[in-house]
């Protein structure tokens, strides 16, 4: 069946709202009793509004502060929970109307949970899945032998899953997602927890899955090294809402943090004496030849910045420093 | 000129292979999870002679009972066995298969639920492999006392050969009216998601409730046993054909149909509760 | 060895934790009675049933009707206790080498928290119950409930003895992965030889003499005797050796998992 595929972005996400009703605990006598009956309900808007495209090919990060709604927008995405309002399609397939043919095209890995079976050896976990999604053994085969060069999976090859280490077991989550070859993978804080050396590797494997195998990952996560070194493209949520959508230096842009400029000078400098109110920049630290001054680069241009600095002696040479990714997360989160 | 294959047939082409993939998909679980049971031989053997002596626990309940009064209700000692065998047989049959549908609650309070929604199979299909358990204790235990009990009878001359097939039928239907309780029950976990208490009424007690003859009970409770949580039709039922020539052969048509129209029911009611599922946060 | 007096307030603390843990929940917890009483009438209506074809022997069906009722009661206080007092959890994840490492014996500890647990199911599942089935069966408390001081004093004694029971059943669970089925033979085994359903002397006389060589007559059917004006207080003599005998099991069982703690590191 050769339906139109091609021109069809992989994810595509429409006015997504979810409302959560819990039931109101009545207090006092007979609570129980009256709470069975009650039909009074609290109404939280976990996701409110949210829309985005992703392209095939694109390596997207979902961030935000705990309880802003990532989860429940991951799992509107993969069709676990049905949207309030709005639609999913993926690759042009609708998650909730057609959920378990959805269900082979994409790969969902959760941080928290395994998809493993807890008291079985990892391979015969393997084995189960091939037969679920219908892998033929050949490819099996194939497909975890390649997987086993990039995470060593062969370590605890017959370990029960129970008994391995968090960062094992996750490679091998990563693994039992990517078993029958999905385009599009989903995975919901795949480094939370880890140690540098685990976190490395699952990082360098995501990345060759999506630069020399082309696959389509959105990621959430709240490590910003993650975020840095894999993703070309952030979404951030606040209270339900997409508050940022696109690349990591725009954020930066739009968050509006100073740019620090250290300068060294070759006979030292001299500040003129009326500079504090005139002045965009702000003096952040000084020596005898030094002077490390913060610019905002969206009200001052770079050049202006330096011609500035030069006029206050010879310049020997200059650092500049972006602001840290950390810290834009920080006034992210707010 | 080329032939084209009616889509209608494609679809049902594509169907068998699901089932056909889905059952061998089962008899790897069962061939795995027998394997690494056998792996902690110890553990197994111990759970196996603990499982036995539950078991047996049981059953000396209702043995003792019926050594001391010889018969309950008119029903004899060998048809109370018989009673109590078949009701075993059907949960072991239940149990082996849908004990992860018994245990659903765990996967709502874990959020594992939200696993299972991401494969390419109905939830309640991906859910039962999940668990495959081996009751060889409970197997054994109801397997001999069916023996003694029918032997006995038989001997007898109360029932003869064709006894065995139809009771056979019987635990098959019955397995699948257990089955069809255990479901509903669960799905009601949808909603509250902590079921364990109410399992206690609809399985539990009524389980061992229809280990009895229903006369002994009163009208309101017998009659609830036949419709909403019917186990009566587990064991009472076609014991009333089987062992005393009561009702008809109609019996067995009835129960097939029961069963099915329970599992259908329970299956309608397992896809609402799903579609109103909203998972934990985490 | 254990100093019990110096840590009073300590286990007493803990003992009012566990109640107040509880009483979060009480309201859903009264469903669970509903389910509970509901077992009950289910199992005196075998009796009832039973009783019209045959006398009931030295009881009679009113006599059962009382007896299932107390039985049914006094689950709650001598058997439904956590599950291996929660051992086998703490040594799933691991916390059992810390709880092991704490200057507090580990036997008293749990303890305590038991008796809150305890305490809490005394309230509002025995009682609730037993009023439900009193209600539901026509009855009166035997003797106006001048009998119930010594039957509640020989529950407390059947109280403490399913508290050490469910603490060596936790403690296998360093050796297997199966305890939770000891935990279930127990309750098993609490049907059938503590004379939950049928009184003890209904049973075959083997029966018997392995029940009697074992603590469960005094957990459920001594207290139950008591209730219908047929003890003989000796009895809770009986009941205070099997206490000291459980007691001192505990706490050997504590030495040898400490042992298998530190060598295996948890």
């Amino acid at each position: 069946m050769n339906t139109v595929m091609q021109s069809q972005a992989a994810i595509e996400a429409v006015g997504l709202n979810k409302q959560f009703r819990t039931p109101i605990v009545a207090e006092g006598k007979f609570a129980g009793i009256r709470s069975l009956f009650s039909r009074k309900y609290i109404v939280k808007e976990a996701v409110q509004d949210i829309g985005f495209t992703v392209e095939k090919g694109d390596f997207v990060g979902y961030i935000g502060p705990n309880g802003a709604g990532k989860s429940t927008t991951i799992k509107m995405l993969t069709g676990i929970l049905h949207p309030s309002s709005g639609k999913v399609m993926l690759s042009g397939i609708d998650p909730h109307r057609d959920r378990t043919r959805c269900a082979s095209r994409i790969g969902v890995v959760f941080g928290q949970r395994s998809q493993l079976w807890w008291d079985l050896p990892v391979k015969d976990s393997y084995d189960i899945l091939a037969h679920m999604y219908g892998v033929a053994d050949e490819d099996k085969r194939r497909r975890l032998a390649q997987f086993d060069e990039l995470l060593s999976l062969g370590e605890f090859w017959e370990t029960p899953v129970r008994k391995l280490s968090l960062g094992q077991r996750m490679r091998a989550d990563i693994a039992a997602a990517m078993l029958h070859d999905p385009d599009l993978l989903f995975l919901d804080e795949p480094t939370i927890g880890l140690d540098v050396n685990a976190k490395r590797n699952i990082r360098s494997f995501l990345k060759t899955l999506n630069e020399e195998f082309g696959k389509t990952i959105l990621l959430t996560t709240h490590d910003m090294d993650d975020i840095e070194q894999l993703c070309r493209r952030v979404m951030v949520i606040g209270g339900g809402r997409l508050t940022y959508d696109g690349t990591i230096e725009g954020l930066r842009r739009e968050i509006g943090l100073p740019t620090e400029i250290k300068v060294t000078y070759r006979d030292g400098y001299r500040l003129p004496d009326a500079m504090t109110e005139s002045s965009h920049m702000q003096i952040v630290s000084r020596s005898e030849d030094t002077l490390t001054v913060e610019v905002n680069r969206q009200e001052v241009r770079t050049m202006d910045a330096l011609r500035q600095l030069g006029h206050w002696g010879e310049i020997d040479d200059v650092e500049m420093r972006e602001p840290d990714f950390e810290e834009i997360i920080r006034r992210v989160y707010g | 000129m080329k032939m084209q294959t009616n889509p209608s047939t494609r679809i049902r082409t594509e169907r068998r292979t699901v089932i056909r993939n889905y059952i061998r998909l089962y008899l790897l679980l069962i061939r795995t999870s027998v394997r690494s049971r056998m792996q902690y031989r110890f553990n197994f053997a111990f759970g196996t002679v603990l499982a036995a002596i539950i078991q047996l626990s049981e059953f000396l309940m209702v043995a003792i009972v019926l050594a001391k009064f010889g018969a309950v209700r008119g029903w004899s000692m060998y048809e109370v066995g018989y009673l109590f065998a078949l009701m075993t047989l059907a949960k072991t049959l239940y149990r082996t298969f849908g004990n992860e549908v018994h245990n659903l609650e765990r996967y709502l309070v874990e959020g594992e639920l939200d696993q299972l929604l991401t494969k390419p199979l109905p939830v309640l299909l991906s859910l039962m492999p999940r668990g495959f358990r081996l009751m060889p204790g409970e197997l054994l235990q109801s397997g001999a006392i069916l023996t003694w009990a029918m032997g006995a009878m038989m001997r007898s001359g109360q029932i003869t050969w064709w006894a065995i097939p139809q009771t056979l039928f019987a635990v098959f239907t019955g397995g699948l009216i257990l089955f069809a309780i255990g479901m509903a029950t669960a799905a009601c976990g949808f909603w509250t998601t902590r079921i364990s208490m109410l399992q206690n009424m609809t399985e539990d007690a009524a389980q061992t409730a229809a280990r009895y003859p229903l006369t002994l009970y009163p009208g309101w409770m017998s009659g609830l046993m036949l419709t909403a949580i019917p186990v009566g039709l587990v064991s009472y039922v076609p014991a009333l054909y089987i062992l005393r020539g009561e009702l008809g052969v109609w019996v067995f048509p009835l129960l097939a149909a029961a069963s099915c129209l329970a599992v259908l029911l329970a299956l309608a009611f397992w896809r609402f509760g799903i579609s109103k599922y909203q998972s934990t946060g985490s | 060895m254990i100093s019990f007096r110096s840590n009073t307030r300590l286990y007493l603390a803990l003992a009012s934790k566990a109640y107040a843990r509880n009483i979060q929940y009480r309201s859903s917890h009264l469903l669970h009675n509903f389910a509970s009483a509901a077992f009950g009438y289910l199992y005196a209506c075998i009796w009832i049933g039973l009783g019209r074809d045959h006398s009931l022997g030295e009881y009679g069906t009113h006599g059962m009707m009382q007896y299932i009722t107390f039985t049914q009661t006094s689950l709650w206080v001598a058997s439904f206790t956590t599950v291996g007092l929660g051992i086998p959890q703490s040594v799933r994840t691991g916390q059992i080498s810390l709880d092991l490492m704490r200057p507090v014996h580990l036997f008293p500890h749990l303890m305590a928290k038991e008796w809150g647990q305890i305490a809490y199911q005394f309230l509002y599942k025995s009682i609730p119950i037993y009023l439900v089935m009193l209600l539901a069966l026509g009855l009166t408390p035997v003797d106006g409930g001048r009998t119930l001081p010594i039957a509640l004093l020989a529950l407390a004694g059947s109280a403490y003895m399913g508290i050490c029971m469910g603490y060596m059943i936790g403690v296998s669970a360093l050796w297997t992965t199966e305890s939770s089925w000891l935990h279930w033979s127990n309750q098993a085994l609490m049907n059938l030889l503590a004379g939950f359903f049928i009184p003890l002397q209904w049973l075959p006389v083997w029966l018997q003499q392995i029940a009697w060589a074992s603590p469960y007559p005094f957990m459920l059917y001594a207290p139950t005797q008591f209730y219908l004006g047929k003890g003989n207080p000796l009895n809770l003599l009986g009941t205070l050796a099997w206490c000291i005998v459980l007691t001192i099991c505990c706490l050997l069982l504590t030495r040898v998992m400490r042992r298998k703690v530190e060598v295996q590191g948890g």
